[in-house]
Formats: structure tokens, C-alpha cells, sequence
């Protein structure tokens, strides 16, 4: 209310006493909701030089990032894991995100048996058929 | 400035701005991680569950082999990743009904593999699995 009287006894720079309390509100609504539903993927750490190929789509939400590098080596959140452990990481990662893609970051070079063993890991961790291979557009 | 003349305390004057500013830093911040990150992918079929009945089916098959040393060869016969989507589509001309399998070498470099999952999407090939050689 006092501000109300003021704000009419000095009229010519009435500007100043622009309310922002419910644009702050409706800010703070949105911040919350986005922080809610913001979810943090790990990076599985290496430089991947991916395949380029004709058919790709857009994959997103992620929730599990794998990399295979050019030796063949297998990374997920910048930790170089045995394949023996790869089912057991995709679980516990999937207790925090059950509902993100996974996906697999195949280096070109990587030899094709880890790849087809992750294939088979994630059919059989994810119940997918189809598994997610990070790709490049073909320029 | 006109705040603090005023002589009774008050509660409601206290600045917004900045906080406003921070809030909007962090909510562009969220907004811009929840859209952009995304990756571009390829499906790719792994081997297919072993099945309760040991026996082949017999529906046909054109087998893609990819070996140790990168060459590729469709039912036998040698050629390259350009020449794989030919092959197929003129295998599946002479049996429709065919499924198509991508039999890696375990050394095979994996790119090869995907480029000629990409070529068999590019012919509109169903039943892709691909499946690991034996050494």
C-alpha cells in the first residue's frame, strides 16, 4: 500500500516501481521444473571417430553413454570397464535413468566383436532388440 | 535510492534485479542442456536370442561377410561397399522372403559393419541381425 501512494505522488518516473515479484514467480516455476527434469549423462571420456552413414535420427532423451575406442577398449563415465562388467554398470546406471536411450559410441576402427558382445549385453540388459550406434551424417 | 528515503521499514522494497538475473542465467542454462544434447544413431540388431528349437529355420538368408581383413563378401561372392546394396537388392529380387545376415569377423573393423548396416537400410532390407564369425 505504501508503495502504491508513492508510486502515484512521483508520477514521472513510475517505471521504476515495476512489480517483478510474479514474473519471478513464474521464472522460479520454470527453473524448478527444468531442474527437475534436466538429467546429467556421463560422458564416457574418449575421442570416438565415428561412421559415417545415410541413416541416422535424432536420438534423445540419453541416459547411457558407452564408448568403444580404437583399441577396443570399453568406457563408460570415463572409466575403462571389463566387458564382464559392462551388464552390471548398464544396471546401476539404469536405477537413476530408466527411461533415456542408450547409446553405443563405436570408434570405426573398433574391432566388430566387442561390438556384436555389447549388442548382446544391451538386448539382453535393456530387453531392446535394436540398439542405438552413435553415428555421423555423411557430408 | 527513493527506497531508502522512505522512513518506515519496509520489507517489499527489497531489489529483485540481480536475483532475477541469476535465476535467468540458470533457467537459459537448463533449458539449453535439456534440448541440445542429443546424438545422431543408427539401429543396429545384435545376434538374435538362441531360440528353444536347435534346428535352422529355413527361410533363406543372404549372408553379408565381413572379414579380419576388411573385405566383404555377399553369399560368397567379393565386392565392396559400393557394390553391397546392389547385391542385395538383386539377391532379394530372386527370393523376397529373404532375411539378411551380417556375419563379422571378431577383428573386422566395426565401421565396415555399420556401413553395411546403413546400405541395408538404404535397400530397405527387414530382418537384419548381425552375428560374430567364427575365428
Amino acid at each position: 500500500m505504501a508503495r502504491r501512494s508513492r508510486g502515484s505522488a512521483a508520477e514521472t518516473n513510475a517505471e521504476d516501481d515495476v512489480n517483478l515479484t510474479p514474473m519471478l514467480d513464474v521464472v522460479f516455476i520454470l527453473l524448478i521444473f527444468f531442474i527437475v527434469t534436466a538429467v546429467f549423462i556421463k560422458m564416457p571420456g574418449p575421442e570416438i571417430n565415428r561412421q559415417q552413414v545415410d541413416n541416422l535420427e535424432a536420438t534423445k532423451p540419453l541416459a547411457i553413454l558407452i564408448a568403444v575406442d580404437e583399441n577396443s577398449d570399453i568406457w563408460i563415465a570415463n572409466e575403462n570397464v571389463d566387458i564382464e562388467e559392462v551388464g552390471f554398470k548398464i544396471k546401476e546406471m539404469r536405477e537413476e535413468n530408466s527411461l533415456g536411450e542408450l547409446v553405443l559410441q563405436i570408434d570405426e576402427s573398433a574391432e566388430a566383436g566387442k561390438m556384436i558382445d555389447l549388442l548382446e549385453i544391451v538386448a539382453q540388459e535393456d530387453g531392446t532388440q535394436i540398439s542405438r550406434i552413435s553415428t555421423n551424417p555423411r557430408s | 535510492m527513493r527506497g531508502r528515503n522512505a522512513r518506515e521499514p519496509e520489507v517489499a522494497i527489497v531489489d529483485l534485479t540481480s536475483m532475477l538475473y541469476v535465476v535467468f542465467i540458470l533457467l537459459i542454462f537448463f533449458i539449453v542442456t535439456s534440448i541440445f544434447i542429443q546424438e545422431e544413431t543408427l539401429g543396429m540388431e545384435g545376434p538374435p536370442p538362441p531360440s528353444p528349437q536347435q534346428n535352422q529355420d529355413p527361410v533363406p538368408a543372404i549372408v553379408v561377410r565381413v572379414t579380419e581383413d576388411n573385405l566383404i563378401r555377399v553369399n560368397g561372392r567379393l565386392t565392396d561397399i559400393s557394390g553391397v546394396r546392389a547385391n542385395m537388392e538383386r539377391l532379394r529380387a530372386e527370393n523376397p522372403s529373404s532375411a539378411l545376415i551380417i556375419q563379422a569377423h571378431p577383428r573386422a573393423p566395426s565401421g565396415t559393419i555399420i556401413r553395411v548396416r546403413d546400405q541395408a537400410y538404404n535397400a530397405n532390407m527387414e530382418r537384419v541381425n548381425v552375428i560374430r564369425d567364427a575365428d
